[in-house]
């Protein structure tokens, strides 16, 4: 059985690496081995510390990969990261996935790593982010003649138009803000979800995020007469975030709470801290998601619901990939019925 | 104060005449068009815009070299430049203003306020 085991790990194009509690290597498999260039039967048992001093000169950030590979009693966590390697003249991506090591028993006895080479993977994603760079400004150029055109004939500057003319004409116009707020969002989706945004962090109070963004969406709210409140505690600590993206999280969940609120009911803002985290919840009083919708709200172009709400589809996708680009987590508590709370939560402290 | 006299650098026949409708709506008397940066360059003299709006993909000399251009030149260096482009990312706003731009102002953009909007840039800059 353990030489069945044996051959399995040892026919995987990925790297395996498993270190017990000493931080010494107890596993390592020939398809790592290959790739970092050692013999393998030499490091069985040595400390993996002295793996990283080997690895160092190609890797970009040498210190960071090697202080992970030592165990920082997180025995029981799943982690994942990138780790950039050099090899010849090419620049290699590898996402190291690591979990328990566990002995028959069920007793954690070290860490196992993994390593997939995810290069290809990124060089893909990158060609499409730019590809779909090229295809958004492509697209803005005919759209300003378009948008440009039934702005102008709508104010009356080419001449008096009839009451059908404008109603038609107001459709169009519609269309043309929602396809370029549906360029924008795709555009922006693809640079977070490439990890080609650069997060300008710097400490700030989610208090003043959230009074920016009430304010932002005051008149979508006045229009849908949904009034707006905010209920935070009185001191709160400094979280290090990227405040307009903050901003864009909050607002995109603001404003999709209106949108799903009935007249005359109210959406609350509540903040909240614990022990290392911020928390901030936004609730509606609207219909609610069913159970089986749930699992449906972040995803791609998912709009909930028979009625159309003019949305691109894409807001809650962002704004997820959002939280998550901050190391926080977001999630949703709704009943039919009974309104919807979004909730996210971020670290306090450097990321 | 209301704008005079502006040059616009833009390659597509149809924006040309949405960006000139737009400023004639708000009462801009002269408004020179030009296809691309060179000929952007040679007119600037005979137009003495009090602004200029640049489209950066253009055939022969694109906005960023034409505004680098205006801004080394002792003649036009003084005269504001704003972006007026369908390239919207962070990196093409960041080289824009890095030329020596006023503003940068993104497509698809509203004709209706495109005039208020190059002179509230032009206000903030105290060189309206």
């Amino acid at each position: 059985m353990e030489a069945a085991h044996n051959l399995v790990l040892e026919s995987f194009l990925f790297g395996i690496l498993g270190v017990n509690w000493e931080n010494r290597i107890v596993f390592l498999n020939q398809a790592l081995a290959n790739r970092l260039g050692i013999s393998r039967e030499e490091w069985i048992g040595k400390p993996v510390e002295g793996l990283g001093g080997v690895i160092e000169p190609r890797l970009t950030h040498a210190e960071a990969f090697r202080s992970g590979l030592i165990w920082q009693h997180e025995a029981d966590t799943f982690k994942s990261r990138e780790v950039d390697f050099v090899e010849g003249d090419h620049l290699l991506q590898f996402r190291e996935d690591s979990c328990p090591l566990r002995d028959g028993s069920g007793q954690i006895t070290g860490r196992l790593f993994t390593y997939t080479d995810i290069s290809r993977a990124k060089t893909i994603d990158r060609m499409k982010t730019e590809f779909l760079a090229i295809a958004s400004h492509e697209l803005r150029t005919p759209m300003t003649s378009i948008k440009g055109s039934v702005d102008l004939i709508l104010s009356g500057f080419a001449g008096d138009i009839s009451g059908e003319t404008h109603e038609l004409l107001d459709i169009a116009q519609k269309g043309c803000d929602r396809l370029i707020r549906l360029i924008n969002d795709i555009l922006d989706l693809s640079k977070i979800e490439a990890g080609q945004i650069k997060l300008k962090l710097a400490p700030i109070d989610l208090v003043e995020v959230v009074q920016v963004s009430i304010r932002g969406v005051k008149s979508l709210a006045d229009q849908q007469k949904v009034s707006l409140r905010l209920y935070r505690p009185e001191h709160l600590p400094e979280v290090e975030v990227d405040r307009d993206r903050l901003v864009q999280v909050v607002t995109n969940l603001l404003s999709n709470a209106i949108k799903f609120s009935p007249a005359e009911s109210e959406v609350r803002v509540e903040i909240s801290t614990g022990d290392g985290w911020l928390e901030c919840c936004v609730a509606d009083q609207g219909c609610g998601i069913s159970p089986e919708d749930l699992g449906r709200v972040f995803g791609k172009f998912q709009q909930l619901g028979e009625k159309k709400r003019g949305g691109t589809g894409l807001g809650l996708a962002i704004t997820q990939a959002l939280v998550v680009e901050h190391r926080g987590k977001i999630w949703l508590e709704s009943r039919l019925n009974e309104g919807s709370k979004f909730i996210f939560r971020l670290p306090i402290g450097k990321l | 104060m209301p704008l005079t006299r502006v040059l616009v650098a833009e390659d597509d026949p149809d924006i040309q005449t949405v960006i000139r409708m737009s400023l004639k709506l708000k009462g801009v008397k002269e408004i020179t068009i030009t296809e691309n940066g060179e000929d952007c360059l040679a007119q600037v003299k005979t137009a003495r815009p009090d602004v200029i709006l640049l489209d950066v993909m253009m055939p022969r000399l694109d906005g960023y070299q034409t505004c680098e251009r205006l801004k080394a030149n002792p003649e036009t260096q003084s005269i504001p430049v704003i972006f007026l482009t369908a390239k919207a990312q962070q990196f093409e706003i960041k080289k824009g203003m890095a030329t020596g731009a006023l503003g940068y102002l993104i497509k698809p953009f509203d004709p209706m306020t495109l005039h208020d909007q190059i002179v509230a840039l032009l206000d903030q800059k105290g060189t309206a």
